[in-house]
């Protein structure tokens, strides 16, 4: 579980500054998470806190209990942003699937998919053929990212963020750059996938509307601002 | 590795910056490559004229001195010698010379010589009673080695000539020593010195006025050879010092084409340098802009887990193999090239030895360098990478 509470992120830029609060927030692995909130909200600021890749502010609780016992995270960013424990604990914690993909252009599709299970120092290439199978790419499956279509790139970026079982899929904004049409698609296939792969799917998005055709659990991140100060918190679970 | 195979597949596919970073390094290595290669060839095959003539590394005591064994001892253990043997006087230089069952005789030089003479051919020695003779005096006397000779003398004063028996061990190639020339160990010369001296000398039939056995031998000067060019000046400086005697060398030319080296090898090292200084500048930002080109790639690399001090290690690896590439183009468009100019200016050279040559290990030497260098530049790049972000792939598009 990803336990994370008593967070504050304070951001500066000249004389604004931004602040993230987050009272509490817990997910079990395989559980989805929708964050809402308007642009500058800090949706994406807590998915890279959530995906160690921003360090918590001073105070933070931020745990993860596993089977094996629980690692305090909080503490580990103490050790410096490029300690290579943090690194290897966010490969085997997290999937990612970007907005654009953010494939390997010099991968296959097939190799990319492998990827992490390289980084992980598990390679299972039944599983990356079942999961271009269960995406459909498996004709695709030896082309590079510069030879698909946005929507490939993205089946793509979902089969890898899948491919070493990770507790969590982190996808920011995973289906901004696609028409409603393929927007449905994706994301359907992403959840789909994830439930029947038993990871859970963390992931923002600003359309509330497909968010709640999707019987996604969501949580809105509302700001107010005060002086030069803009404030975001994170509010209770809807739907 | 992981990120060995990332930057190796990264870089096939970036072939065209590859090319470029390789066609920089040619463009700079080959013209060094060539310039240096003509230059080893040109000045080895000079010095290598020098010291296909012994003389060049000869050094004579000048004139008719007395020296005692005591004196020309502590020179023995010099390591700058490669062969020194003393002199007797210059009068008693001279025998007639025949082969055993030849009509022919013939004035020669009598030359003292042993173990270490660079006159001799490499790994050459003398066996006991064997003699070596100049190709002018074998063709004269027709002696080819096995031959038995004479080596016959007369003084005006005495009723009986010296005949020493001897052997050709060694007929020398025409460069070696010029005109008509026995090289015998100083012992035989020793001898014929004591003959004209009017010794006894009973193991041949000569009766003298005195016994040899009261003959306290003293030499009339000695010859040295230094062990290489660049030892020359010096040792003639020592000998001089330690025996106070003015000597003669070929000591002016020898310098003059060892200072000809060292300019040369000076001017070729401040090009070098001043070429590094523009392949490495060229290189620094070759790299550090390719990981500020790829840095959404390298992001995502560290995205999914790579720690960043491996990520630092692709623009590395991918500078190495660069490198590589390089100075494998470059060796081998130098080998053409010096095969084309050994092809178009390299008549005359002594020996049919290439215009262009870098021996083996100047080779490696240059090739360290040129990674070493390569490593160097990537330094910048591989800071660049470590310090990436790797949230800003996600926020890449918001």
């Amino acid at each position: 579980m990803l336990d994370l509470g008593a967070a504050r992120i304070d951001l500066a830029d000249g004389d604004r500054t931004f602040r993230l609060e987050v009272e509490a927030l817990r997910l079990e692995p395989g559980q989805m998470l929708a964050l809402t909130g308007s642009s500058g909200s800090g949706k994406t600021l807590l998915l890279e806190l959530l995906g160690l890749l921003r360090a918590p502010g001073q105070g933070t609780r931020f745990r993860w209990l596993g089977e094996t016992g629980e690692v305090d995270l909080a503490a580990l960013w103490s050790r410096g942003a490029r300690n290579a424990e943090l690194s290897r604990l966010r490969g085997r914690l997290f999937g990612f699937v970007p907005q654009t993909g953010g494939l390997m252009p010099f991968l296959s599709v097939a190799e990319n998919i492998a990827l992490p299970q390289r980084v992980n120092g598990a390679p299972d290439p039944g599983r990356v053929e079942h999961l271009m199978e269960r995406l459909g790419l498996s004709d695709i499956a030896r082309l590079r990212p510069d030879a698909l279509s946005i929507g490939q790139r993205q089946r793509t970026a979902i089969a890898r963020a899948l491919s070493h079982r990770p507790p969590f899929v982190i996808a920011d904004e995973p289906t901004a750059a696609l028409d409603p049409e393929t927007s449905d698609r994706v994301l359907d296939l992403l959840l789909d996938a994830a439930r029947a792969e038993g990871s859970g799917v963390i992931l923002s998005s600003h359309d509330i509307d497909r968010i709640e055709r999707f019987a996604i659990p969501r949580v809105a991140l509302s700001a107010e601002s005060a002086g030069g100060t803009v404030t975001s918190r994170l509010e209770g679970a809807t739907c | 590795m992981l990120i060995l195979s990332l930057a190796w597949r990264a870089l096939l596919r970036d072939r065209f910056f590859l090319f470029c970073n390789v066609a920089v390094m040619v463009g700079i290595l080959v013209p060094l490559l060539v310039l240096l290669g003509v230059k080893n060839g040109v000045y080895q095959a000079l010095v290598g004229e020098m010291l296909a003539d012994p003389a060049n590394l000869q050094i004579d005591t000048a004139g008719n001195a007395t020296l005692t064994e005591d004196e020309i001892a502590p020179l023995r253990g010099w390591p700058e010698i490669a062969f020194l043997t003393p002199k007797v006087r210059g009068q008693f230089d001279y025998m007639n010379v025949r082969a055993v069952d030849g009509r022919r005789m013939s004035t020669a030089l009598m030359i003292p010589t042993g173990e270490g003479d660079p006159t001799l051919p490499k790994g050459a020695a003398l066996a006991e009673g064997e003699v070596a003779v100049s190709a002018q005096l074998a063709a004269q006397l027709d002696l080819t080695p096995g031959t038995e000779v004479q080596l016959i003398s007369q003084a005006e004063d005495r009723p009986k000539q010296l005949v020493l028996p001897a052997r050709v061990g060694l007929v020398l190639p025409a460069n070696a020593t010029a005109g008509r020339a026995v090289l015998a160990p100083f012992a035989t010369l020793d001898l014929i010195e004591a003959f004209y001296d009017s010794y006894s000398l009973p193991d041949y039939g000569i009766e003298g006025a005195k016994p040899l056995s009261e003959r306290a031998p003293t030499y009339a000067g000695l010859r040295a050879y230094a062990r290489s060019l660049e030892d020359l000046a010096g040792l003639q400086t020592r000998i001089e010092k330690q025996l106070g005697l003015a000597t003669s060398a070929r000591t002016r030319d020898v310098e003059s084409l060892l200072g000809l080296g060292r300019k040369l090898n000076l001017a070729l090292l401040g090009t070098a340098v001043l070429a590094a200084i523009g392949l490495g500048a060229a290189l620094v930002l070759g790299f550090w802009s390719d990981v500020l080109r790829k840095r959404t790639v390298l992001a995502g690399i560290a995205l999914i887990g790579v720690p960043s001090h491996r990520l630092a290690l692709f623009p590395m690896v991918q500078a190495l193999i660069t490198a590589v590439l390089g100075l494998a183009l470059s060796f081998l468009l130098y080998l053409l090239a010096g095969r084309g100019a050994t092809w178009l200016f390299g008549q005359g050279l002594p020996g049919e030895a290439p215009l262009a040559h870098i021996g083996t290990g100047q080779g490696i030497a240059i090739a360290a360098a040129v990674l070493l260098l390569a490593l160097l530049a990537s330094g910048a790049a591989a800071w660049s990478a470590l310090r990436l972000d790797p949230a800003s792939v996600l926020r890449e598009g918001t």
